[in-house]
């Protein structure tokens, strides 16, 4: 039965990305270009070189870890909506460190960098999960109200007190070399942070399908009141969800820093937590399919760019298949729900009539 | 220094940031009281700004730029509507969904339409046209507050009392909240709950097609990238300061409206704003923790008289 169901869902999950792509080049042919032009530059501008291709999981990166916050918090039904203040404020004590202990080796500074930035993320996600537990506030709305706190907070830090020395830029000096993670292919931001970032997401593989934590969130999400009866301390597992969440989120953010632009930005996020989030629903926060939702989402960002310079077709086309992916799957089980309806009714008109001849 | 902060441009600034937050704010609390929470208010009002601009420069018209704001509201709200009440999706799910959409698609036409990247301005966009209220005039401090605005400005204050009569006064109304609270009960009363969330939604997407189009042919005409700069949460944030009261949400709205204004003066004289700015959000959290509290109290005061 399961894996009927699980075929079905990739069926959906298929049928989904191939519409949302039709729909792109229907898009495309309306501005008057050639649609197959347009998505063979994108693979090959998503894997079409050593440079493209390390560019696709330099991509990847923040969108594997993001969407593995996602899928824990979401688990566990409380809804981690705050990823991207969590991201900011972890972005923002890598750097912290980085500028700070100027003089520690790569491998001490590395660690103590990612630990700031998981205690910064963590401790923002606690935040909303106490209210949550201990007095019922929604924290959908608690976590949106915080992502534009942290960014404006973080946005005071830069400009005022950390403000870098070489004018108003909007970001801090550049961290320590020792902090700096080595980029693996020339000119692409690609760096050492995507072998932390398989680390992690084994962690979390286990974490969530191997332990009888895993088991126990997955419990508390999907019928709360059966696991308290089960003897499932359900309120500690959502702040635990939902903590892992936040601190998944800061190192996101510190691996910006860390590996990509060896600084804190005010803008260093262009919405990663954001496409994590959409990445983790579409695959029903399964942590492998994170991971490879996120590959995927990596690849179109990368080869939207290549689409554009060949054909003229603004990159900013794949956000909207992306949003239309998102509508698809959204929408699946009640599409299925229509369909099957209208086949009945057909049916059943189809005999109403026999019986009438 | 004070009094540079302080003076009649930031209480004129205030109405002028207030509008697209009323307008937004009154959209969605009617599909809050539909019992269903829209964070999509962010992405409809983007593509008002948006497509109120392209209304605008093409048939060299505010009123049709206004018209396209409100056709692409109707048809975001259906969309909204179609997802999260016939197919049953979730509701924030499809909220997100929009707001990237928005965010994409309103890039995305940005530049396959005017070829621009940024922003979009020209001088064949006709603003929104600037209202006088003839009886002010004689009134030095009004006249420089109130006149001058646009029209929309009067208009969501009209919009505030036609939906505070319609929520409480007409039976329509009546249906609608009852459309959230107990559909049930009004599915007995021969009313369509679905009918009654349906138009919560649709309004929903015209009130935020008025807040972009006001916000990009009022007062700059152009269009920037992520015009809305969050406006859709802070409309959010005043349904919640106001618990979704009409006149409460309004208040709420000025206040937000006056901390946005006061940030722009600060920055004018060089005083960090960020903490300002971040008033809405953070006042929003400590009201949601405020009624969670009293409402406990109340749980418990009930079970101590019971006992």
């Amino acid at each position: 039965m399961k894996k009927f169901k699980n075929a079905e869902y990739l069926i959906s999950l298929f049928l989904s990305i191939l519409a949302s792509l039709i729909i792109g080049a229907f898009i495309m042919l309306a501005n008057g270009r050639n649609p197959v032009t347009g998505y063979v530059a994108l693979i090959n501008g998503a894997f079409g070189s050593k440079y493209n291709i390390a560019t696709t999981f330099a991509k990847t990166v923040p969108l594997v870890l993001t969407g593995l916050a996602t899928s824990i918090s979401f688990r566990s039904g409380i809804s981690n909506i705050g990823g991207e203040g969590q991201l900011y404020l972890g972005a923002f004590g890598a750097a912290l460190i980085g500028i700070t202990f100027v003089n520690l080796p790569g491998i001490v500074g590395i660690p103590l960098a990612l630990a700031a930035s998981l205690i910064a993320g963590g401790l923002y996600a606690l935040f909303p999960a106490i209210l949550k537990v201990r007095y019922n506030i929604d924290e959908v709305i608690v976590t949106i109200m915080l992502n534009t706190v942290a960014v404006l907070l973080t946005s005071y830090l830069v400009n005022y007190p950390f403000a870098s020395e070489i004018g108003k830029m909007g970001g801090t000096e550049i961290i320590a070399e020792g902090y700096q993670l080595s980029r693996l292919v020339r000119l692409s931001t690609l760096n050492t942070s995507i072998f932390y970032v398989a680390v992690i997401s084994i962690i979390m593989y286990y974490l969530l399908e191997r332990t009888s934590i895993g088991y126990e969130i997955k419990m508390v999400g999907q019928n709360s009141n059966f696991s308290r009866y089960g003897g499932i301390n359900v309120k500690r597992r959502m702040i635990f969800a939902m903590v892992v969440s936040g601190a998944l989120c800061g190192i996101a953010g510190a691996f910006e820093v860390l590996g990509v632009h060896y600084r804190f930005l005010q803008h260093i996020s262009p919405g990663y937590a954001w496409d994590g989030m959409l990445i983790a629903l579409i695959v029903k926060n399964n942590p492998i399919g994170v991971v490879l939702m996120s590959i995927f989402f990596g690849a179109l960002k990368t080869g939207s760019i290549s689409m554009e310079n060949a054909t003229g077709i603004p990159s900013e086309l794949i956000s909207v298949i992306q949003s239309i992916i998102i509508l698809f799957i959204a929408g699946e089980s009640g599409f299925k729900t229509k369909i099957k309806s209208f086949l009945a009714n057909r049916r059943a008109i189809k005999k109403a009539g026999e019986k009438n001849a | 220094m004070l009094k540079e902060i302080i003076n009649l441009t930031l209480l004129q600034h205030t109405i002028r940031t207030a509008t697209p937050l009323i307008l937004a704010a009154l959209g969605g609390l009617l599909t809050q009281h539909a019992g269903i929470l829209n964070i999509g208010m962010e992405g409809m009002i983007l593509m008002g700004a948006f497509f109120a601009i392209v209304g605008s420069y093409f048939f060299s018209s505010s009123l049709a730029g206004v018209l396209m704001a409100v056709g692409v509201g109707i048809l975001v709200g259906l969309l909204f509507a179609y997802f999260v009440i016939d197919l049953k999706s979730d509701e924030f799910i499809i909220g997100i969904a929009i707001n990237i959409l928005a965010g994409g698609l309103t890039v995305f036409l940005l530049r396959s339409i005017f070829g621009v990247k940024g922003a979009f301005s020209s001088p064949d966009i006709v603003p929104l046209p600037r209202f006088r209220l003839g009886f002010l005039e004689g009134i030095p401090l009004l006249d420089t507050i109130f006149n001058n605005h646009t029209v929309f400005v009067y208009v969501s204050w009209i919009l505030v009392a036609l939906v505070y009569v319609y929520l409480y006064k007409t039976p329509y109304g009546i249906w609608l909240r009852a459309s959230g609270e107990f559909p049930e009960a009004l599915e007995t009363a021969g009313v369509s709950p679905r009918k009654m969330k349906y138009i919560s939604s649709i309004a929903c997407g015209v009130f935020c097609g008025f807040a972009g189009a006001h916000l990009s042919l009022g007062y700059l005409t152009l269009f920037t990238e992520n015009m809305s700069a969050q406006r859709g949460f802070i409309a959010m944030a005043a349904i919640i300061f106001g618990g979704a009261h009409p006149i409460r949400t309004l208040i709420a709205a000025f206040m937000f409206g006056f901390f946005d204004a006061l940030g722009i003066r600060l920055q004018v004289v060089g005083i960090p704003s960020q903490f300002t700015q971040m008033i809405p959000y953070l006042g929003t959290i400590v009201v949601l923790f405020v009624v969670a509290k009293s409402y406990i109290r109340k749980i418990k005061k009930n079970v101590e008289g019971e006992s």
